[in-house]
């Protein structure tokens, strides 16, 4: 039988943190007096003492609770699978390393007061390192803003808060961890606000991010920004690199009229390759008009489905 | 479909499946010799046999047995609806508390199916049994080491037998891995993708599995084609345009390079119509640009299934969740990001 449903419910999902869960309890009992929160700790099939620290914990505080995953998926799927569980009305995500600092979640809360939807902290006086960490996630973030539309000055920051409505609407997948803000809006329409929270050097553990997420950040990014603009109609999206191909196959055939001495009909073993790239830009552009039309019938064939992995209206839980 | 039911056990600890989809040995024969393992073993079991239409013939001797009131019951499908549908089946109707494949021929000795019935007793998802000592030939064992080889390159596969067929299970393991296509012959290592724990344990091969096997060409293809499929769909499931994405930009750079030296060579006064190198490059960069194209046409798919799926599989929660109800599915990659 579960307990009372709390307020507010901080999900922490953490992957080989076990110096790390002690300490970040007692960070978050300090930090919120008075408040009534359920902390739901999400182990994400860590292979050290994680597991048995976060039992520790909830066995010594019943507003403590622990979701372990049946391996390591990642956080994206961890930080989903906290969402899934937790019961409060307002969620707070944060990041298992002590890096975020709990004492920033009341200032998280009054500002959800003020009428937002969700509030995203932004790290003032990053503890990270410069080349690997915050140079990559400097650039990222304007990328971001730029492709999605959404400004946030810090996406990689997991501590925000969120009301749930708003996490009802969509259901993180792949790393779309870092386009919460993006895909709440593009969900729900939410109200977005920003406030700077502090930042700590990690002093137990090892950072899991490297530059390998770079391509992984840009690829997401590219699947976003396609399917937020193009949802409603992917043959478009599709028609207009088929028009581009046709165009460039009608410009390299007006090409090799002009260019070789008797056009197509010349003889000449050199006057096949401009004909030859005229064929596959114009099969290339066939073939692109295809494409829209599969596109067109993934999205129809789910008629309830919404933009960005949204659930239908009425479909929450 | 249609059901012939022999006795029926009242408490049954172990369901034995059999698929009989290729090469059937004399069924009885094979019953009565699995099931005498389990007899001794003092386990209370089941045997039920999933028939595809055209090895109807070989079902005489199990019929008698089911009269005769043994623990039999056959499942004959009315079309060929392949391995994995004939194992979902079966999973639906077995009442046992552990469930044993078992293909319907001879793989490995009898006395290897309640040890491997005991190692999912003891707390393992999925006990798989590994041929070993191999008796059969050099090039049988070739072909094991082959596919092996192509499987342990994928993430999380540590089994050392993925061809062997017989092993034991939770019920929830089948019911709940999404099994389709010829899927089925690597059952352990999508267990241990959505996190199951999987244990191997070595069985003696059975006297009668030491046949050459060669098998035609399109076996062999398919083979290679399922170890690919498996790789991406472990990989790439819910992320499509990383792979194809990285295969693209690969692709259009090498073109767009060719194409870039060849525009420079052309402001050098060199021409181009007579150079079969800029159809290459034409071609190259084109394929290059599908194959994104093919990425979002996967992410497109994605996006508008992710609400009905969850990326993970909860091992145990001291909660009961407040969302959304299914939390099953783990298509994802590990990423410890």
């Amino acid at each position: 039988m579960n307990k009372p449903v709390p307020d507010l419910s901080i999900v922490v999902p953490s992957y080989n943190e076990a110096a790390n869960i002690c300490p970040l309890v007692e960070a978050v009992r300090d930090a919120l007096p008075g408040l009534d929160w359920e902390l739901v700790l999400v182990d994400d099939g860590s292979t050290d003492d994680t597991g048995r620290q976060m039992a520790i914990a909830a066995s010594s505080d019943p507003r403590i609770h622990v979701i372990t995953l049946a391996r390591n998926f990642g956080q994206t799927s961890a930080m989903q699978a906290g969402f899934d569980y937790a019961r409060g009305d307002v969620v707070v995500s944060m990041d298992g390393d002590l890096q975020n600092d709990p004492a920033d979640i009341p200032r998280l809360l009054a500002k959800l007061d003020d009428g937002f939807d969700l509030v995203v902290g932004y790290r003032v006086a990053r503890q990270d390192r410069l080349v690997t960490r915050k140079i990559p996630s400097w650039i990222a973030n304007r990328i971001i803003a730029r492709i999605t539309g959404v400004s946030i000055r810090d996406n990689g920051c997991s501590l925000k808060a969120y009301r749930r409505s708003i996490l009802e609407r969509f259901v993180l997948y792949s790393d779309m961890h870092r386009f919460i803000p993006a895909m709440a809006v593009a969900a729900a329409g939410a109200r977005v606000a920003e406030i700077p929270v502090r930042h700590h050097p990690r002093v137990a553990g090892e950072s899991k991010y490297g530059l390998s997420r770079i391509w992984k950040v840009l690829s997401d990014l590219l699947a976003i920004k396609m399917i937020s603009s193009f949802r409603s109609s992917p043959l478009v999206m599709f028609g207009w690199a088929a028009s581009v191909s046709a165009v460039l196959g009608i410009g390299f055939a007006l090409l090799t009229l002009v260019s070789v001495p008797g056009g197509f009909r010349s003889g000449m073993a050199y006057a096949y390759v401009f004909p030859s790239i005229v064929i596959v830009l114009f099969t290339s552009a066939f073939y692109m008009l295809l494409l829209g039309l599969i596109g067109e019938v993934a999205i129809r064939s789910d008629p309830t489905s919404g933009p960005i992995g949204v659930l239908p209206p009425g479909d929450e839980a | 479909m249609s059901e012939q039911a022999g006795g029926r056990p009242t408490a049954v600890d172990v369901s034995v499946i059999v698929s009989v989809t290729e090469r059937p040995v004399r069924l009885a024969e094979l019953y009565r010799e699995y099931s005498a393992a389990l007899t001794s073993s003092g386990r209370q079991f089941e045997f039920i046999f999933v028939v595809e239409p055209w090895h109807k013939g070989s079902l005489e001797g199990l019929r008698a047995l089911a009269d005769q009131g043994d623990p039999i019951r056959i499942v004959e499908s009315r079309h060929v609806i392949g391995e994995s549908a004939m194992l979902k089946l079966a999973a639906t109707q077995a009442q046992g508390r552990t469930l044993v494949l078992l293909p319907a021929y001879y793989r490995v000795v009898a006395s290897a199916i309640p040890e491997i019935v005991a190692a999912v007793e003891g707390g393992a998802d999925l006990a798989n049994c590994r041929r070993w000592p191999r008796r059969d030939s050099w090039f049988n064992r070739i072909q094991t080491r082959v596919l092996h080889s192509a499987v342990t390159g994928l993430p999380r596969t540590q089994v050392r037998d993925v061809g062997s067929g017989v092993r034991a299970m939770r019920p929830e393991v089948l019911r709940d891995l999404p099994l389709y296509g010829d899927f089925f012959r690597f059952l352990p290592v999508l267990a241990l993708r959505d996190g199951y724990s999987v244990v191997e344990v070595d069985a003696e091969q059975h006297p009668l599995d030491t046949a050459l096997r060669i098998y035609p060409p399109g076996v062999y293809m398919r083979r290679a084609i399922d170890v690919f499929g498996l790789f991406f769909l472990s990989r790439f499931t819910y992320k499509p345009l990383r792979f194809f994405g990285l295969v693209g930009t690969l692709l259009s750079g090498i073109g767009a390079l060719i194409l870039m030296v060849m525009f420079v060579q052309r402001l050098g006064g060199r021409g181009l119509a007579d150079r079969p190198l800029l159809l290459l490059g034409v071609l190259i960069f084109t394929l290059g640009v599908q194959a994104i194209a093919l990425g979002l046409i996967g992410e497109i798919i994605v996006h508008f299934n992710a609400p009905g799926h969850r990326s993970y599989r909860v091992a145990t929660a001291t909660l009961e969740t407040a969302g959304e109800p299914e939390a099953g599915r783990a298509d994802q990659e590990a990423d410890a990001g």
